[in-house]
C-alpha cells in the first residue's frame, strides 16, 4: 500500500500544485491527504481505482484549506480576467500563455476543467465530486475552454447562458 | 440540435461525440470549425499540463500545527537570531539567485518577437504596486509573476544589442547596485523608488542602459 502511495504521489503533486498554484501549499496538500487515505485505507477495494480515489482526497482536502484560508489563496483570482493576453510568436511561446492563462482561470472553471483533463473524470464523475448537476458541470467546462481562449489571444464563442451563435 | 447546444457539448467535452452532435456538424461547417479548434485546444491542454506551473514557493502553511512545533519554533527564533547577522550581509545575493532562477523557469520569454499590447503590459503590472510609463514600444513578454511573496512585472524590452529582462521589485530593497554573471546570463540589480529593479541579459544587451530608462519609467505606488 505504502509503495502504491509513493508512485502517486508526483501525479498528486501535479494536480494539487495545479489547483493550489503553490509548490508548497502542493506538497503539504499531499502530504495530508497520503496521511488521510493511509488511515482509511480499507475503504479502497481495486488497487486500479487508487489513482482516482487519492485524486478526490487531494481535491477535497484543497478545498477544505481553500475555505479555511480563502483570502491568502484567492489573490490570483485578481488576475483572472487579462483582458487581451499577450500574443507570441513561438509556438512554445503559446504553450507558456495558456500554462499561464490556466493559472488565471477562476477557481470555479479551473477545478473541474483539472478533474476532467489531469484527473480523467467523465462530467458524471465531476458532478458527483462538486455536488453540482450534469449540466452545471458542462456549462462551466464549456466556459473554462472559452476563458481559456480568450485569453490566449483568440475569439471567444457566444456564451451558452446568453444565447450562441445563429445556424 | 442548435449550435448552442452544439458548442456547450463541443466546449465541454471536445472529444465527446453523439449522434445529434454529429448530424448537426454534417450541415454545420461553423461548428466543425469549432470542434476542431477546440479539439486543438485541448492537445495543447494536455501537454500544458504537463508539468507543474512555474511557480515560486510561498510561505509554507501549515495545514496542523501541533505543540512540539511551537517547542521547535522556539529554537528556530535563536537559530535565526544567531543567523540574522549573516542573512544581513548578503541579502541581495540571495535575490540575485532568485531572479535567474524565475528567469531560467521561463526560457521561452526570450524567444517572443512581437510586441506585446498595452493591455498586456497593463495586466502584468496589475497588483505589483508601480506603474509604468513606457517610452519603448519594444517589450515582446509582459507577465504578472509571483516571485517572493509578491506579484512582479516581469518585461522583456528588446534593445539594438539584443533582449533585456526586466523584473519591477516593488519589495525588494537593495542599498547599492549589484552585478552578477550566472547560467550564461549577466545581471544587475539597482536601488530604484521605493524598491528595486532586476535586469538581465543573454546577449549584448546594455544592463546599464535598460535600467537607467526603466527607472525613468516606472512610478512607485504609494
Amino acid at each position: 500500500m505504502t509503495q502504491l502511495l509513493e508512485s502517486l504521489r508526483p501525479d498528486l503533486v501535479r494536480f494539487a500544485h495545479w489547483l493550489s498554484r503553490d509548490r508548497a501549499i502542493a506538497e503539504d496538500i499531499v502530504q495530508e491527504s497520503l496521511l488521510r487515505a493511509w488511515r482509511s485505507r480499507d475503504a479502497l477495494r481495486e488497487p486500479a481505482a487508487a489513482r482516482a480515489w487519492l485524486l478526490t482526497i487531494v481535491r477535497r482536502e484543497h478545498a477544505r484549506l481553500y475555505e479555511r484560508k480563502r483570502l491568502e489563496l484567492v489573490s490570483l483570482e485578481e488576475v483572472a480576467d487579462t483582458p487581451d493576453g499577450p500574443r507570441l510568436a513561438a509556438p512554445d511561446a503559446d504553450l507558456l500563455t495558456l500554462r499561464h492563462a490556466i493559472m488565471r482561470l477562476p477557481i470555479e472553471y479551473r477545478e473541474p476543467l483539472l478533474l476532467q483533463v489531469l484527473a480523467g473524470f467523465s462530467t458524471e464523475e465531476i458532478a458527483r465530486e462538486l455536488g453540482l448537476s450534469a449540466t452545471a458541470v458542462l456549462t462551466r467546462l464549456f466556459r473554462a475552454r472559452n476563458k481559456l481562449r480568450v485569453m490566449c489571444g483568440m475569439t471567444a464563442a457566444a456564451d451558452v447562458a446568453e444565447g450562441g451563435p445563429e445556424s | 440540435m442548435t449550435c448552442d447546444q452544439a458548442r456547450l457539448q463541443i466546449g465541454a467535452e471536445p472529444d465527446g461525440t453523439s449522434p445529434d452532435l454529429e448530424e448537426h456538424l454534417k450541415s454545420c461547417s461553423a461548428c466543425a470549425r469549432f470542434r476542431e479548434e477546440m479539439r486543438a485546444l485541448d492537445a495543447d491542454l494536455r501537454r500544458a499540463l504537463q508539468q507543474p506551473p512555474e511557480t515560486a514557493a510561498r510561505r509554507r502553511l501549515r495545514l496542523r500545527p501541533r505543540w512540539r512545533e511551537y517547542a521547535l519554533a522556539a529554537s528556530v527564533v535563536l537559530a535565526t537570531v544567531l543567523g540574522l547577522g549573516v542573512w544581513l550581509l548578503r541579502p541581495s545575493d540571495s535575490l540575485a539567485q532568485a531572479v535567474v532562477a524565475h528567469v531560467q523557469a521561463e526560457p521561452d520569454s526570450w524567444l517572443a518577437t512581437q510586441q506585446v499590447s498595452s493591455g498586456a503590459i497593463a495586466a502584468a503590472l496589475r497588483g505589483s504596486g508601480v506603474e509604468l510609463e513606457l517610452t519603448s514600444d519594444k517589450v515582446t513578454y509582459a507577465q504578472n509573476c509571483w516571485f517572493r511573496g509578491h506579484y512582479v512585472p516581469h518585461l522583456v524590452v528588446q534593445t539594438a544589442q539584443g533582449p533585456a529582462t526586466v523584473l519591477i521589485l516593488r519589495h525588494e530593497h537593495v542599498t547599492a547596485r549589484r552585478s552578477f554573471r550566472e547560467e550564461g546570463m549577466s545581471g544587475m540589480i539597482v536601488p530604484a523608488g521605493a524598491g528595486s529593479i532586476a535586469v538581465l541579459a543573454r546577449g549584448g544587451a546594455n544592463l546599464d542602459t535598460v535600467a537607467r530608462q526603466m527607472q525613468e519609467d516606472v512610478r512607485w505606488l504609494p
